[in-house]
């Protein structure tokens, strides 16, 4: 009896240890992990079925030269089965690089193509052209951390499309204070060398000064607008770090809210905004208010919270292409700015924000 | 012991091994018809084993927990895709938030009543039958506390009724004053079970307790019937492992509910509820038997 109660207990342990992980495996949407493409870059019928069948996301790697891409292929689109034809090739442009896609008719549905550089594009979003090199088809997310990676969904086929880096968004020069711009914005002078009482390092000179969130009073006759977008693209290159279950949360474009104009109130700060835009599309979105930090932390959006896509992931907001190193609910929106809301895989590295978070 | 049911009959280590599967299975199964299948099983096999006490226990003890669980979950959990309403600080209250409330809060019931039925089940002398070969002195602490339990209990109601019978009750007179009394009696108990170790020390010492090749008398014997139950139980857990090592029972409920339905899923599901009705059939049948016996005299 002995022996038989060491056997048993041998055997809750094994199980406890190893089962309990995978056991609540998701088995709605499943990742299939990275598959390279065939030489001809043809994916075949049987494997397009199988993939709308299991309703499962799958990663298609090819090379061309220098560059690797990839293509993310989520189940739940796929509206027609056929052979994709993913192959491409890539040249370098002037200023960018030439996509030169194999496929000769249209795949039905929007797959989202990841192209990795060799170099680093010193932008935030690049523009996708024509062929004819001057109407612009859709708009690329640049993340990436030494190098950058392109990501953007492939609504048509087309040869020869050109990708060129966006200007980065015109830094307003400092002014001193209480000049023409008309607001009382208060802007750092960069002169600060301690961290603030709510442990905020010194801001850059030139970009606002936080406004703590209980100082403020909301003017709702004061009407503004900016523009407002949520994007999570960078999950599409860290699928494998996923938790299986939130695959569901992810849109298979990266995009949870594109950018659109929407009207705001004087003296509201980026969170308010956030908590407004999200009740009214629908969007789910989870925040905690932190003292230590007078803000509001942003846990989740979408259902896709901190800690989903590897132990460094989490949200973080970006204002004309600044990434601000104190809380939303200290940033008090200006008229005209452009508000970002983006998913980061390694504390900010992938999509240009490290530094907000501290690093070099 | 009186021996109530027909499974408190069989050998303790059948015992034993069915209440670790039972909760076991329990505490890890979040698939809404395993915790469907935990809540009747351990429901019915407490009302077999108590009757009316069973269900007092279930109302008072084990619903304000469920309760608790199914308010206090959708308060601070947030995730899920279908929002129904947003609280006062912009958090929104979730579908999926509120099932897996109701989830955690049948969890909670059924491993309560399994403990419930455990305890009534696996009495102490079984359990220092069982674990007083693999870890004696663990035998002994643990039937040495559980005894503790029901004794404290008397003790302090002895102490009670001696203290109100000089006119210090603790149920009438001010706030204060019953503070008072019922301290008294808390103070006199902490001596009387200071007092009681020692003494039970001493008991111990003289009946040889700490000897080598010290024996106890023991009077369970592990013959077919125990070599079938326990083939059934294994058979049973073998069946719903395998299952829930395939994902057969797999279910989750963020962002979206999802979960398993397959022939496997429904193959451990009818072990599960096999294994979760096992003692209160056998005792529904033994019942039978007993009154068909009775009517043919």
């Amino acid at each position: 009896m002995k022996k038989f109660l060491c056997l048993l207990f041998c055997f809750v342990m094994l199980f406890s240890a190893t089962g309990c992980d995978n056991f609540l495996a998701a088995n709605e949407n499943i990742l299939q992990g990275s598959v390279d493409l065939p030489e001809d870059g043809i994916v075949p019928e049987s494997t397009v079925q199988q993939i709308k069948d299991e309703n499962a996301v799958a990663v298609f790697c090819g090379q061309s030269g220098a560059y690797r891409y990839e293509w993310t292929v989520f189940g739940s689109d796929i509206a027609e089965v056929k052979a994709l034809n993913l192959g491409l090739d890539i040249d370098n442009a002037e200023n960018g690089i030439y996509i030169d896609l194999h496929a000769a008719e249209s795949f039905c549905f929007a797959p989202v193509l990841s192209v990795y550089l060799d170099t680093q594009w010193d932008c935030q979003t690049a523009t996708v052209y024509k062929s004819d090199e001057k109407t612009p088809l859709c708009s690329a997310s640049v993340t990436g951390e030494k190098t950058s990676i392109l990501n953007f969904a492939v609504t048509e086929v087309m040869p020869n499309l050109l990708i060129t880096p966006d200007e980065l968004p015109a830094t307003p020069a400092p002014t001193a204070s209480g000049s023409s711009t008309g607001s009382d914005r208060v802007v750092s002078d960069g002169k600060q060398t301690e961290q603030d009482k709510y442990k905020t390092d010194p801001v850059p000179a030139g970009k606002p000064m936080p406004v703590e969130p209980e100082d403020t009073t909301v003017d709702k006759r004061t009407k503004y607008t900016c523009t407002f977008s949520i994007e999570c693209s960078t999950i599409l290159n860290n699928l494998d770090m996923l938790d299986p279950d939130k695959l569901d949360a992810v849109p298979s474009d990266g995009i949870i809210l594109p950018a659109q104009t929407v009207t705001f109130y004087e003296g509201e700060s980026v969170y308010d905004v956030l908590k407004r835009i999200c009740a009214e599309k629908g969007i789910h979105m989870e925040a905690s208010f932190t003292p230590m930090y007078n803000s509001a932390y942003v846990e989740g959006i979408h259902n896709l919270y901190e800690f989903d896509c590897g132990q460094a992931s989490g949200w973080m907001y970006r204002v004309d292409g600044w990434y601000p190193n104190y809380g939303c609910s200290r940033y008090q929106l200006k008229q005209g700015e452009t508000v970002e809301w983006r998913y980061t895989c390694a504390y900010g590295d992938d999509i240009g924000g490290g530094y907000a978070m501290g690093s070099d | 012991m009186a021996n109530t049911d027909t499974f408190s009959g069989y050998h303790p280590t059948v015992n034993f091994i069915y209440f670790a599967l039972v909760l076991f299975f329990g505490m890890i199964f979040m698939h809404p018809a395993c915790l469907a299948i935990a809540l009747f099983g351990s429901v019915a096999y407490a009302v077999r084993l108590k009757g009316r006490r069973a269900a007092g226990f279930g109302v008072k003890f084990i619903l304000p927990v469920v309760l608790l669980a199914v308010v206090i979950n959708p308060a601070f959990n947030h995730a899920g895709e279908t929002i129904l309403l947003y609280l006062s600080n912009g958090n929104p209250i979730t579908k999926e938030s509120i099932a897996y409330g109701f989830a955690a809060g049948a969890m909670l019931a059924a491993v309560l009543m399994w403990f419930y039925c455990g305890t009534e089940v696996l009495s102490s002398d079984k359990f220092v039958y069982i674990f007083g070969r693999v870890s004696p002195a663990l035998a002994l602490i643990l039937s040495m506390t559980l005894r503790f339990v029901p004794k404290f209990k008397r003790q302090m109601e002895l102490t009670r009724q001696a203290r109100r019978s000089v006119g210090c009750d603790t149920a009438n007179g001010s706030v204060l004053r019953r503070t008072k009394n019922a301290i008294t009696v808390l103070s006199g108990m902490i001596t009387w079970s200071l007092e009681n170790a020692i003494d039970t020390a001493d008991s111990m010492k003289s009946r040889g307790y700490g000897l080598a090749h010290r024996s106890s008398f023991s009077i369970y014997r592990f013959d077919r019937r125990d070599r079938l139950m326990l083939a059934w139980l294994l058979l049973c857990g073998g069946v719903i492992l395998l299952a829930a090592f395939t994902g057969g029972l797999s279910w989750r409920y963020f962002p979206n509910i999802r979960g398993a339905l397959s022939p496997v899923t429904i193959c451990a599901l009818a072990a599960y509820l096999a294994l979760c009705l096992t003692p209160t059939i056998i005792d529904l049948r033994e019942e039978q038997r007993w009154k068909s016996l009775i009517s043919k005299a």
